[in-house]
């Protein structure tokens, strides 16, 4: 018997942040005597690199090493509020509040900066910790000395907040039109995979993965595809190989462990490449947009695809296992169609079960 | 020097690897009780009693708490937003799924706290359960809820999430081909290296010190002080350093309850589910089960889509209609379909609660999307990837609420994966640009739909 391969290809889009907006991030920051930074921000850093990510964002704002920043993400107390890190929104909403709360700083070391040389804030940049008038660059004083002059001179916190917030978007409840962007941006992607099945078995490999992601600016390379590749060996998992109910909707044979729970491992690993497209957001820290949710989306119709490429069967029901495979390839081999014509209707699957429902009259609600 | 750009290493990526990272399970308090929880055996029955003297007299035991410990039992993670609550924090009349919450106790040890479970005598009256989301309408389906078996309350108290855009009986009425097709993604588990896990210290003042894994500190705290009936300044959230989330740390699975059990006991408590509980108990993403009905030229124009959604939320709401109105915003995937009739419920059934997850409400509407796309080209004899950039979102487009779209990169990624993989593009595909509509790529079908992206 025989393996195929197949390739598919698959293309999505993704919103940045929680649907409907109203979902704020804030952030303070304050300068330490000697001019290094301490962020407080209440964005969990959940494995993504948020933290880095922010801290190369307020590195740039104001002009200062990187390593001139601390986050503190670590408690209630100090931190500012932050929605959570979930609907894709790290980057980009948690990015902007601490992007705006370094602007005020910022603003706030080239006031200070131009009482102390004596010349317009207007005039002044800040390169790599040093406030620097502009065209001539021997006029200078580090911000660790402004920041110096704050605290015992002029009796001064050097701080800044950041409140990133987009206005809630209210829909029609019959039509879902919204009045406003119900997200913060849009980002896309697309995946090229190849499979190699085995049609005497019905397993199924990934040999190789392509990707590329449209993610705005990327503030961290090395980052957006550490989402990218973890990503889609998610995606792989959902194609081939995950289920916490096997025998759906039945709950019986449920894998309790990791021994009876299939989620890819090393050896489901393919070649993966990566490709960053920037096309940058309006409002985005830096141009950025959105990458982490996305990024386990467009492998599974892709693997379905590739599967079809291969052997010549649909398997829409995930994940696609073995099992899967052999039954849609005996239906084939018994000449089942994979799809029925009725005039111009063109039928795959089962029929459409439940479209004749509708919403009941009677009034339902929670309450007791 | 600029950090932006630049390819950084993560800051904690060392100590992450070198078990250097302090995580929520590596806090040590002396003097800390161990919790667990009593759980439902059943998928759907009543409870008829529930009896904790037992296990309250047993040596070791400094605390058991049930509902009636709870000042506001039922609280829903997103009343905020206007999603009011069904899920209590412990069963009260019923269970509801495997696995739910009925009890927990804080004892000395672990071996004790489970013994102590043990002893706790709940009776209970099982019930037909329903799993099938798609017996759920059926007239003589088991009720997972008194309201019925799927979401109500919808803005305008719908009991669907719609989208109605152009017009769609004239989409259906001119297209040379309509394709059907159902697809049916699994639920799946997030699988975090570290468990739910969370540590509470009383501390002076009648503060409480929270040590939680949280995907989100202060939403997790609103949660905590929710149930209570506290101001935020009695609680302090330590965490930010999370050992794998991908959704299912938003639930705030573990805060109150370990909460609840360090007032009654006035000791520091922890609690760790076990990594059986992380697959048995915790949330999943959902199973979906979504059919589409794509009205199409035998050109390759798609005029309209209709499309059922039944999103599987398991035995509560929880975030789930959040996610069906994502997925109703994202229902045409990256293309531009001009005539729509969606219709979304968030239906019960007895298992988990389904939660977010990695994509939530458009994982499942990509994989439905595309693999129709290849379906409808093979249905009409059209290459798939010319199909897509025929169809491919344009600046000046409308999405499915019916906003511009204004840097749509549909047709970039598309040239870009196309060349990766070796894949031919039609001359006018290789030239097409995200640019706004004209010429041949303007169909009479597609100009109503536009929208002057210089509005947003």
């Amino acid at each position: 018997m025989a393996k195929h391969r197949g390739r598919g290809i698959a293309a999505i889009e993704y919103p940045t942040g929680m649907n409907q907006n109203g979902d704020p991030s804030q952030a303070w920051i304050k300068l330490k005597m000697d001019g290094r930074v301490d962020v407080f921000a209440g964005t969990v850093d959940i494995g993504q690199g948020s933290k880095t990510v922010h801290s190369q964002i307020v590195a740039d704002t104001l002009g200062v090493p990187m390593d001139w920043v601390t986050m503190d993400t670590s408690n209630t107390d100090s931190s500012a509020f932050c929605m959570g890190t979930f609907a894709s929104r790290g980057t980009f909403i948690g990015g902007n509040a601490v992007r705006l709360a370094a602007e005020k700083v910022r603003n706030r070391i080239l006031e200070i900066g131009g009482e102390l040389l004596e010349i317009d804030p207007g005039d002044l940049e800040i390169i790599d910790g040093e406030v620097i008038a502009k065209g001539s660059p021997d006029k200078k004083i580090g911000v660790g000395d402004i920041a110096g002059a704050a605290t015992f001179v002029k009796g001064e916190l050097i701080s800044g907040q950041g409140t990133a917030l987009k206005d809630y978007a209210t829909l029609d409840p019959e039509t879902g039109a919204v009045t406003i962007p119900p997200h913060s941006a849009i980002s896309y992607a697309a995946c090229a995979v190849e499979v190699e099945v085995d049609e005497e078995t019905g397993d199924v490999r990934v040999l190789k993965m392509s990707q590329v992601y449209d993610v705005g600016c990327a503030i961290n390379p090395t980052m957006v595809e550490g989402q990218i590749e973890g990503g889609a060996i998610q995606g792989l998992g959902l194609g081939l190989l995950e289920n916490c109910y096997p025998y759906y909707p039945s709950n019986d044979h449920r894998g309790g462990q990791f021994g009876s729970y299939l989620a890819p491992s090393m050896e489901d690993l393919p070649e993966l490449e990566c490709i960053i497209l920037e096309n940058p957001s309006a409002d985005g820290p830096f141009g950025a947009k959105a990458i982490g949710e996305m990024a386990n989306n467009a492998q599974p119709p892709a693997i379905a695809t590739a599967i079809y490429n291969a052997v010549g069967v649909w398997v829409t029901e995930l994940p696609i296992t073995p099992e899967k495979v052999l039954r849609a390839l005996e239906a084939k081999a018994a000449g089942i169609p994979e799809s029925v014509t009725t005039g111009k209707v063109v039928r795959y699957d089962e029929a459409l079960s439940i479209t004749s429902h509708q919403s009941a009259d009677a009034v339902v609600t929670f309450a007791v | 020097m600029k950090a932006v750009g630049a390819r950084l290493p993560r800051y904690d990526a060392h100590e992450h690897v070198s078990a250097g990272t302090r995580y929520v399970d590596d806090v040590r308090i002396p003097g800390t009780l161990w919790a667990k929880a009593l759980r439902s055996p059943h998928d759907h029955a009543e409870i008829v009693s529930i009896d904790t003297s037992a296990a309250e007299a047993m040596e070791g035991v400094h605390a058991v708490v049930t509902y009636k410990d709870v000042h506001k039992n039922v609280h829903g993670h997103i009343e905020g937003l206007g999603v009011p609550g069904d899920e209590p924090l412990f069963a009260e009349t019923h269970v509801r799924y495997k696995g739910q919450p009925v009890a927990a106790v804080a004892a000395d040890n672990e071996a004790l706290a489970i013994r102590a479970t043990e002893a706790i005598q709940v009776t209970y009256k099982e019930l037909p359960s329903l799993l099938d989301v798609r017996k759920a309408f059926d007239g003589d389906a088991p009720q997972v809820h008194h309201w019925g078996n799927w979401y109500p309350h919808f803005e305008g108290e719908m009991d669907r999430r719609q989208i109605r855009k152009g017009d769609i009986d004239q989409a259906f009425e001119q297209a040379d081909v309509i394709v059907q097709g159902v697809y049916r993604p699994a639920a799946i588990e997030h699988i975090p290296m570290e468990t739910q896990v969370c540590q509470v210290v009383p501390e002076a003042g009648g503060r409480f010190v929270v040590y939680s894994a949280t995907q989100a500190m202060y939403f997790s705290m609103g949660v905590v002080a929710a149930h209570l009936n506290w101001p935020l300044n009695k609680l302090k959230f330590v965490g930010g350093t999370t050992g794998g989330g991908f959704g299912g740390k938003v639930d705030s699975a573990t805060e109150t309850i370990t909460t609840l059990l360090a007032i009654k006991s006035h000791r520091p408590v922890r609690w760790r589910w076990t990594r059986m509980e992380e697959f048995l108990c915790s949330s999943t993403r959902a199973p979906w089960h979504m059919e589409i009905a794509d009205a199409v030229t035998k050109d390759g124009w798609i005029l309209g889509r209709k499309m059922l959604t039944l999103h599987d939320a398991g035995a509560f709401a929880r975030f789930s209609p959040y996610g069906v109105t994502k997925h109703a915003f994202h229902h045409t995937g990256a293309y531009t379909i001009p005539n729509l009739e969606f219709n979304g419920y968030v239906v019960y059934t007895n298992r988990v609660p389904t939660t977010a997850m990695r994509g939530f409400g458009v994982t499942s509407v990509s994989f439905a999307t595309e693999t129709h796309i290849e379906r409808i080209a093979q249905t009409i004899g059209m290459d798939p990837v010319e199909l897509r950039m025929k169809n491919a979102t344009r600046l000046g487009d409308t999405s499915p609420n019916g906003i511009p779209y204004v840097d749509p990169s549909t047709v970039p990624v598309i040239q870009a994966i196309s060349d990766a993989a070796g894949v031919e593009l039609s001359a006018h595909s290789r030239t097409m640009t995200s640019a706004m509509r004209s010429g041949e790529d303007l169909p009479e079908h597609l100009v109503a739909q536009m929208g002057n992206p210089e509005d947003h």
